[in-house]
């Protein structure tokens, strides 16, 4: 940077103006799904697996309602889902499309005890399985979290991603502003909160670095010497990159009112849920419910969701078979950041595997009691071609052993 | 930061203007302030209050708005201090548009952390609390307003009109669920 003089920037600037006048195609979420159900405005997808004999035990993935479930799915080198289905997993995932005015009466309720638990039953019955494994993203990891406490036997693995569950920490901006809004007021006056008023918040974080430095930044980048081909490539390449996340930045749907009410209330202001006192229709929810294997997983840079927030589900919950993993990345960057591909979905793959076998009667088992060792010495008892299966697992076994290094283990 | 550093970001600074306002606002509620809160007398007394209301939840985000908006101004200054001082240390006082990008960076770090660190105070929250409700309250009038002196005389359909056949809606559709699912494990029973 130092050394640059104003000229040389601007002509950086007036090159990457020119980029942006005949801006490149791109997109976002290509890999291949189908719609398996729909239910109003939400849509569950099944993802083509790409190995021919997928791990028995299907993957649901939960993802928040702010923002678009497509960040798992950002672009192929940068997709959590493609990397799933390499690892040969069956996955599946609930898009919440866009809630409008006619879903402002939604609950929480409604999205737990409705669309999760009929997406959940949806895939039990295709894939002939009474359990199946949950993946909870952000948001969607609380309410993950809220529907294994409520349907224990319906899942055979929980894992939560850079999922809050204590809301009673000052380590997180949204944490302290949430304390002081009337979610009454703002829930009776929009009905259906604006994506882009929750999306103004989040640039407030560091209004900055998100609203100034990042666009600057990305002139920045764009520096090619003319007739340098290769250049100009990895010029386009970076800037489909930034377009497909400024995409999804302020790809903001709106939210159902009367959720983002018990959801605002009840965890951030209340946080109920950690002290086993949040209710659902009704009905208390319960964390020692919570049985089955457990895989928590945090970005120790968060600023969303602090590790504060989502370390206590660790004591919560009554599995004898649980984990937590502390990746050295942000909130974003445990999705779309280098460690992503390298270090985050092989470690979930890895610990899922061995817990996604069925035993030998053909069942996902009763979860909480199997541990990795006694799941595989099961399939090696049940013939040759799961041998292998075991063999490759000891191989995944010692490569997480090598890779446990960098990964800050409870 | 600490009142050493020159800011408590606890505390409300930015004191002169904050003091000018706060007597304008004073002025405000002892003249102009007690006629908008008369109650209204004739036929259209009931228009009238309502109309005449409104200006107190203008009054009352314009506060909150000076309010918020000094604090930020506050802030600001603060962060310029620092760039100041960044850059008599760090680059011997010398600006040069050779030197932009370095000025560039202090600029950008300064004013991220400090206001950053502001954003997390306490004080922040609750003057984007306040703000955020005597704004809703504002656009709650407006929306009122419009409703019954525009949308009600022309028969419109207005928002809480809306608002009623979507809670009707909801409650059918939750109905229609319940009862689908019922049908069905009966169905799986038989």
């Amino acid at each position: 940077m130092n050394g640059l003089n104003l000229i040389d920037d601007f002509d950086k600037f007036k090159y990457g103006m020119e980029l942006f006048l005949k801006p490149p195609e791109f997109s976002v979420g290509t890999t291949p799904s189908e719609i398996i159900y729909t239910e109003d405005k939400m849509r569950l997808l099944h993802y083509i697996p790409t190995v021919e004999k997928p791990h028995p035990v299907p993957i649901l993935i939960v993802y928040a309602l702010v923002n678009r479930y497509y960040i798992l799915d950002l672009q192929p080198d940068k997709s959590i889902i493609k990397k799933l289905l390499g690892e040969g997993f069956d996955v599946y995932v609930i898009d919440w499309g866009y809630p409008s005015g006619v879903d402002r009466y939604l609950t929480l309720d409604d999205y737990v005890n409705g669309y999760i638990n009929n997406a959940v039953d949806k895939i039990r019955e295709q894939s002939r399985l009474d359990k199946i494994t949950l993946l909870g993203v952000c948001q969607g990891g609380t309410f993950s979290v809220m529907y294994a406490a409520l349907y224990p036997e319906k899942l055979k693995n929980l894992v939560t991603l850079v999922a809050p569950v204590d809301f009673d920490t000052d380590n997180g901006i949204l944490h302290i502003w949430a304390k002081s809004l009337d979610v009454d007021k703002i829930v009776d006056y929009y009905g259906i909160v604006p994506g882009d008023f929750l999306n103004s918040g989040f640039l407030l974080l560091d209004p900055f670095r998100l609203m100034i430095d990042k666009y600057v930044g990305m002139f920045e980048r764009i520096e090619c010497k003319p007739n340098d081909t290769a250049c100009q490539v990895r010029n386009e390449d970076y800037i489909k990159n930034f377009l497909r996340m400024e995409k999804w930045i302020f790809d903001s749907p709106d939210q159902a009112g009367e959720t983002f009410r018990q959801f605002m209330k009840d965890c951030y202001q209340k946080n109920l849920l950690i002290k086993n006192e949040m209710k659902l229709n009704g009905k208390k929810i319960n964390l020692k419910n919570i049985t089955m294997p457990l895989l928590n997983v945090m970005a120790e840079f968060d600023h969303l969701v602090p590790n504060d927030a989502s370390k206590p589900l660790y004591d919560a919950v009554s599995s004898s078979d649980k984990e937590t993993l502390v990746f050295p990345t942000g909130h974003i960057g445990i999705f779309v950041g280098s460690k992503s591909q390298k270090e985050v979905c092989p470690e979930i793959a890895a610990w899922l595997k061995p817990r996604s076998l069925l035993n030998g009667n053909g069942k996902t088992g009763s979860g909480n009691e199997k541990k990795p060792g006694s799941a595989r010495e099961e399939k090696i008892e049940s013939g040759n071609e799961e041998k292998t299966e075991s063999a490759k697992e000891k191989i995944n076994e010692q490569n997480r052993k090598n890779r446990r290094s960098r990964v800050d283990k409870k | 930061m600490s009142e050493s550093n020159g800011l408590n970001m606890e505390k409300s600074g930015f004191e002169s203007t904050q003091e000018f306002f706060d007597m304008w606002l004073n002025t405000y509620k002892a003249s102009m302030g007690k006629l908008v809160e008369m109650p209204a007398i004739g036929p259209a007394r009931e228009k009238s209050e309502k109309m005449t209301k409104g200006f107190s939840t203008f009054v009352n985000l314009y506060a909150a708005g000076m309010d918020t908006s000094s604090n930020l101004q506050r802030v600001f200054m603060e962060a310029m201090r620092k760039v100041q001082e960044k850059t008599a240390t760090d680059m011997d006082g010398k600006i040069s548009p050779e030197k932009y990008k370095e000025f560039y960076n202090i600029w950008m770090e300064t004013y991220s952390e400090t206001f950053k660190k502001f954003m997390k105070s306490g004080h922040f929250a609750s003057d984007m609390g306040k703000l955020n409700s005597h704004l809703i309250d504002f656009q709650k009038y407006n929306r009122e307003m419009l409703e019954d002196n525009y949308l009600k005389p022309m028969d419109l359909p207005t928002k809480t009109e809306i608002d009623e056949i979507n809670k009707e809606l909801y409650s059918l559709k939750k109905t229609v669920k319940e009862l689908t699912s019922q049908i069905k494990e009966l169905k799986n029973k038989k």
